[in-house]
């Protein structure tokens, strides 16, 4: 899963390369080409020009309310104070205890918020 | 004994911690915040008036400002007895409970008690609250079936937020006294 250069990963980009300028000729042939030369060539089903300008509008209006959406969801999605979401979660809960070995380091775990909050904030004597 | 300490809440605004004493195993710890302001209330109450004028002079309908002078008091009554809370208290009684008592500015008093075998511990917790990082004083809820766990959270002087030094303070004054439930386990 290397982000190597391969010969399929050329490949694939030249060919989105190219089908991407064809996309774009064809838009630009769409938005500014005369209705009528289009009929005359007999291309009459393509959708109105109307669209060629609001899509991209839609698209720039979407993207704006997305930075808004995504912070209005974000301060959604913050657990709130009063919630025990603030102080533990399910790997807490279910960690298991590993025994103390002497002279090793301890292993990691989650400390429960009253032995953080005696170490902190009660002065050893 | 009474002593009273200035302190800042997390915005700034200056607030007062009181301890009281009343027993060995009874304490009584009261945050105040500040009063209501004249020159906001004042402040608020000429915007109001000058934005009913506005309208008044576009649309020459004189309900304008009497709706307006409805709205400043009936709003100032409103606030004054559901919003703004002058002082919230917290009495811990070693052997009984904790009570949580927070006072409005119009008098009214509202009061929650914890009996003592539901609460497992008084802790500083730090969570986002708005776009920021604050410290805030919690008591956790034992779970009946769980000892280890905790079944809810409640957070205390939610209005007035004193910062960090005024929390130890009262974090200090609370574990003396829960932790004279473990040294003195008479009653079951």
């Amino acid at each position: 899963n290397s982000p190597a250069p391969l010969p399929e990963r050329a490949i694939y980009g030249f060919a989105l390369f190219l089908g991407s300028w064809f996309g774009f000729i064809l838009y630009l042939i769409w938005a500014y080409v005369p209705e009528t030369w289009l009929f005359s060539l007999g291309l009459t089903y393509w959708p109105q020009k109307y669209w060629a300008v609001a899509l991209p509008v839609y698209l720039l209006v979407a993207v704006g309310i997305g930075y808004i959406l995504l912070f209005g969801i974000n301060m959604m999605s913050t657990a709130p104070l009063n919630s025990t979401h603030t102080i533990t979660d399910n790997y807490a809960k279910k960690q298991q205890h590993k025994k103390f070995q002497e002279e090793a380091i301890p292993a990691l775990r989650d400390i429960p918020i009253s032995e953080v909050n005696r170490m902190f904030f009660l002065p050893e004597k | 004994m009474a002593e009273e300490r200035r302190f800042r809440s997390a915005s700034g605004a200056p607030i007062a911690l009181r301890r009281r004493q009343h027993s060995a195993s009874c304490r009584e710890l009261a945050v105040r915040g500040p009063r209501l302001q004249l020159r906001s209330l004042s402040a608020a109450t000429s915007a109001v008036w000058l934005a009913a004028y506005g309208l008044f002079a576009l649309s020459e309908n004189s309900m304008v400002l009497s709706a307006a002078i409805f709205i400043t008091l009936i709003g100032l009554i409103v606030y004054l007895h559901f919003v703004k809370i002058d002082q919230e208290s917290l009495l811990v009684i070693g052997s009984l409970g904790i009570q949580v008592t927070s006072s409005y500015a119009s008098g009214k008093e509202s009061t929650t008690f914890i009996e003592m075998g539901q609460v497992k511990d008084v802790v500083i917790n730090e969570a986002i609250h708005m776009q920021k990082v604050i410290y805030y004083l919690c008591i956790l809820l034992q779970d009946p079936e769980d000892p280890q766990g905790v079944s809810e959270v409640v957070p205390l002087f939610q209005s007035s937020k004193p910062r960090l030094d005024c929390l130890i303070e009262v974090y200090k004054s609370c574990q003396e006294i829960l932790e004279q439930r473990k040294t003195a386990p008479q009653s079951s």
